[in-house]
């Protein structure tokens, strides 16, 4: 059989937020190699389990359903896929579904967090409309070409939902993803807790989480 | 309440590779407290990276959790960045498995694998929320042992440790946590009851239980039982049998990388060589091999529990297992099949032939290093490194033939009477390796030579024939790196690097140390001094304050010679090996003549009378 391109979708909690995405690399292709499963290696002197995963999660973030790119060269259920890389993943990741990839990495266009503040929740209601209405949102942004630089991010962010929960809110909010502009969540739970402070609103962030990876036309990537 | 691990959490995102603090790792054993009687804090005192690589580590941790009422948990000494928020946030050292703190474990034991470590065994303990000094911790706090290779002179160690594990760890390690256990549950313990009986167990050292009397010089007088029941000689312990000694099935896979990142399978222990300045080579003795079929299994069972891609054959010297070839047969055999890579250190560069070369080569092209230790076959007979030039030239011939263009050689500078002729000849014999690379039609196209000369200080140790040596001043080191930087100038294709020998200073007075260095250690950790070992963090001025605050002078442990017969602070304690051998040896060292490896013949170092069974054969 030709090798075939699988995707698997796991999900990234508990401590293995701390893994970071170099060291996710590693974990992944020792639990395939555990798993026993029939990957494919790529070519070349020092042979490596192929792997790739489309949208990077930055340290610290949970991942719902993130995307890893893998290849498979012998017939094998993704029934036999998920339950084989299951049983030999680290605690905190779980695989949830396998398929065949639909659409190419470059599909990528936005992402959608769920980020969780703890504080007073009628101050912190009030800060994410000031926050956002604002004229402009100006973070600073590494940039591969010219280092650190001031960017306006105010277009880019777009909050989706504002609601109450134990001890403060939960704002969920899509953000640009994939090669062309891609946002991490920090930039906003950073720069909105930055406001928070200018403004005297006690927060701090409890969990930021990604919920799902979207194609540029907002259907899901898959 | 905040719960250790919240707190824990909220801090990570601050620090550099937070994976390292948090546990859960692949492997990592995770037991339900209420059914455990014994929990023990296994600590390494150096970063994770370091400690998660140490095969020491892996096996007690394994053969100790084997035990279903037993716990034992990692612990590591966290980087500056993270130590910081952990004292201002008051976050006490805890267990990796449990995030519990080791305050409340019956047991906090350290590996200790080299001098450099000893102020951070001080700052764990302290981050701990122990009392550094073993005298001032009360009934309730865990026993605090240690155990490795350093600890064949504990001295320096003895006002912070209770009791430390000489030798060989498997058997004594049960032993005295059984004696731990029977004595709780029976309730006979108390502290003292229980270092006293411990103190019985064959290869414990209780160093409390012992005075030490000084001559008016500074040299020790002597060394005594406080009372009976205490031996006067501490004897160190053996495993028999290694091929039946227990080996870990699974080890715990970290997420970062640390520094060799692999699953390792140690084929053999003890070393048949008599490097005389070669510690390791004296206190494993005796030499005890693993068959192939124990190695190749064990390997196995290791890769297959971890998915690591790269396998490691480790010990003193993997090429002289006396079944190498059949061996890496079978291993190349199967790491092929799987697309593991096979790592193999510590190969003497005489077995480097054609075959071996082969093996390896099949595997994976990385560069090759050999550690001739001396420039001139004069010192290398001095030092007992059995191997002439001859031998060195066909290892590079074979190297070069296989397509490698570097070499990296190993040396030491101030080996015991060592000139500068000695010196000159490291950089001569680099000439005569780049000559024969050049004169060679069929050497490897496209490729640059490279020949890395990487030179450290000699440093004396206990329990070698050089333990009486001792170390040349600083002034002469700097004057003998200087003349090999010149004789190696203007040969592009030699590149000449040193460690740090300020560290190896220290180093010296460490190893050779008696209990009275305990105050110096400690006044060095008050100033400041952790993680000795690296050099971006070691400060030298701050040991040298401390001496001084100490009022102890360092060049009597660093740089003076001992007499044969002066009682050296590590007499008491018995690596089975005669001290009248390291005497013999150090004579025939002065007088240029070499021991013959033990497999050629018995040198009579004592070692197979005091375990009861012959080396070989
Ligand atoms: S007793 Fe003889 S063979 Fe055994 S280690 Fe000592 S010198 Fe070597």
């Amino acid at each position: 059989m030709d090798k075939k391109n699988i995707r698997v979708f796991f999900e990234k909690k508990d401590r293995a937020i701390y893994i970071s995405h170099l060291d996710l690399l590693r974990t992944m292709q020792r639990a395939l190699k555990r798993s026993g499963l029939p990957v494919w290696y790529s070519e070349g002197f020092n042979p490596r389990i192929y792997l790739n995963f489309p949208l990077a999660l930055s340290l610290g973030t949970e991942g719902v359903r993130e995307p890893m790119d893998m290849a498979i060269v012998e017939d094998v259920s993704f029934e036999e896929i998920t339950e084989g890389l299951n049983s030999a993943c680290p605690e905190g990741i779980r695989i949830v579904s396998a398929a065949y990839p639909v659409h190419p990495n470059k599909d990528i266009g936005f992402a959608e967090y769920e980020t969780l503040f703890s504080g007073n929740t009628e101050a912190l209601k009030a800060a994410v409309s000031g926050y956002i209405s604002r004229e402009s949102i100006k973070v600073m942004k590494h940039s591969k070409k010219k280092g650190m630089i001031e960017v306006d991010i105010k277009p880019h962010v777009n909050i989706l939902s504002v609601s109450e929960c134990e001890n403060g809110i939960k704002v969920t909010l899509r953000l640009p993803a994939g090669n062309e502009l891609n946002l991490n969540c920090a930039v906003f739970t950073e720069s909105f807790l930055e406001y928070c402070n200018s403004c005297e609103v006690v927060a701090e962030l409890c969990c930021a989480k990604r919920t799902n990876i979207l194609c540029a036309d907002g259907t899901s990537f898959e | 309440m905040e719960n250790l691990r919240e707190k824990i959490e909220k801090l990570l995102l601050k620090v550099k590779s937070p994976s390292r603090y948090i546990g859960g790792e692949l492997n990592s054993v995770v037991k339900d407290k209420s059914k455990v009687d014994v929990r023990f804090a296994f600590c390494f005192p150096d970063a994770y990276d370091v400690g998660m690589s140490h095969i020491g580590m892996k096996i007690l941790y394994s053969l100790k959790n084997a035990r279903e009422n037993w716990w034992c948990e990692r612990v590591f000494a966290p980087w500056t960045d993270f130590e910081e928020l952990m004292r201002e946030n008051h976050i006490p050292l805890y267990g990796l498995e449990s995030l519990d703190p080791i305050k409340d474990f019956d047991f906090i034991g350290f590996t200790v694998q080299y001098e450099l470590c000893y102020t951070n065994i001080l700052n764990m303990l302290d981050l701990a929320g122990l009392n550094v000094l073993a005298a001032e911790r009360n009934e309730n706090d865990p026993v605090v042992i240690a155990g490795g290779p350093c600890v064949c002179n504990p001295e320096p160690l003895c006002d912070f440790i209770d009791l430390f594990v000489i030798g060989e760890g498997e058997e004594v390690n049960i032993e005295l946590m059984e004696l731990y256990e029977e004595m709780k549950k029976s309730g006979e313990y108390t502290k003292k009851a229980f270092l006293l009986r411990a103190a019985g167990i064959k290869g414990i050292y209780v160093p409390s239980l012992y005075n030490v009397s000084y001559l008016e010089d500074g040299r020790i007088e002597k060394v005594v039982p406080v009372c009976d029941g205490v031996p006067e000689k501490v004897t160190k312990r053996i495993i028999k049998d290694l091929d039946k000694v227990f080996y870990p099935e699974s080890f715990v896979v970290p997420f970062s990388e640390i520094v060799h990142d692999r699953a390792v399978v140690e084929v053999l222990r003890g070393c048949i060589r008599g490097c005389r300045f070669c510690q390791a080579g004296f206190i494993y003795r005796p030499f005890r091999e693993k068959s192939t079929g124990t190695i190749v299994n064990e390997a196995k069972a290791l890769c297959e529990s971890t998915g690591y891609e790269e396998l490691s054959l480790a010990s003193l010297s993997t090429s002289d297992h006396s079944d190498i070839e059949e061996m890496l047969t079978e291993m190349t055999g199967y790491t092929e099949g799987e697309r593991v890579n096979l790592a193999l250190p510590s190969m003497r560069i005489d077995r480097f032939n054609k075959n071996l070369m082969e093996q390896l080569s099949k595997v994976r092209k990385s560069g090759l290093t050999f550690a001739p230790e001396a420039g001139t076959q004069r010192l290398r007979d001095v030092i007992n490194k059995n191997i002439d030039e001859e031998e060195i030239m066909s290892a590079c011939r074979t190297a070069f033939e296989g397509g490698y263009a570097g070499v990296k050689l190993y040396f030491m500078m101030g080996l015991p009477t060592e000139t500068d002729e000695d010196i000159m000849g490291i950089a001569d014999l680099a000439k005569r390796i780049a000559d024969l690379y050049f004169n060679m039609k069929n050497r490897p196209r496209g490729q640059k030579l490279s020949i890395s000369i990487s030179c450290a200080t000699f440093v004396p140790k206990p329990f070698t024939p050089f333990q009486f040596e001792p170390q040349i001043s600083i002034d002469e080191i700097n004057r003998r790196q200087k003349l090999l930087l010149d004789s190696t100038k203007g040969k592009r294709y030699i590149n000449v690097s040193y460690h740090n020998f300020r560290i190896s200073i220290l180093e010296a007075a460490l190893a050779k140390g008696d209990r009275r260095l305990g105050a110096v250690i400690k006044r060095a950790w008050e100033r400041g001094c952790k993680f000795d070992g690296w050099d971006e963090m070691y400060r030298y001025d701050q040991w040298v304050n401390a001496f001084a605050d100490t009022e102890t002078d360092i060049d009597f442990y660093s740089h003076r010679a001992m007499e044969y017969d002066e009682v050296a602070p590590w007499d008491h304690l018995d690596y089975m090996i005669d001290k009248s051998f390291f005497v013999r040896e150090n004579k025939k060292a002065k007088e240029g003549k070499v021991t013959k490896s033990c497999r050629e013949a018995c040198s009579g170092c004592g070692v197979n009378k005091a375990s009861g069974r012959e080396c070989f054969g």
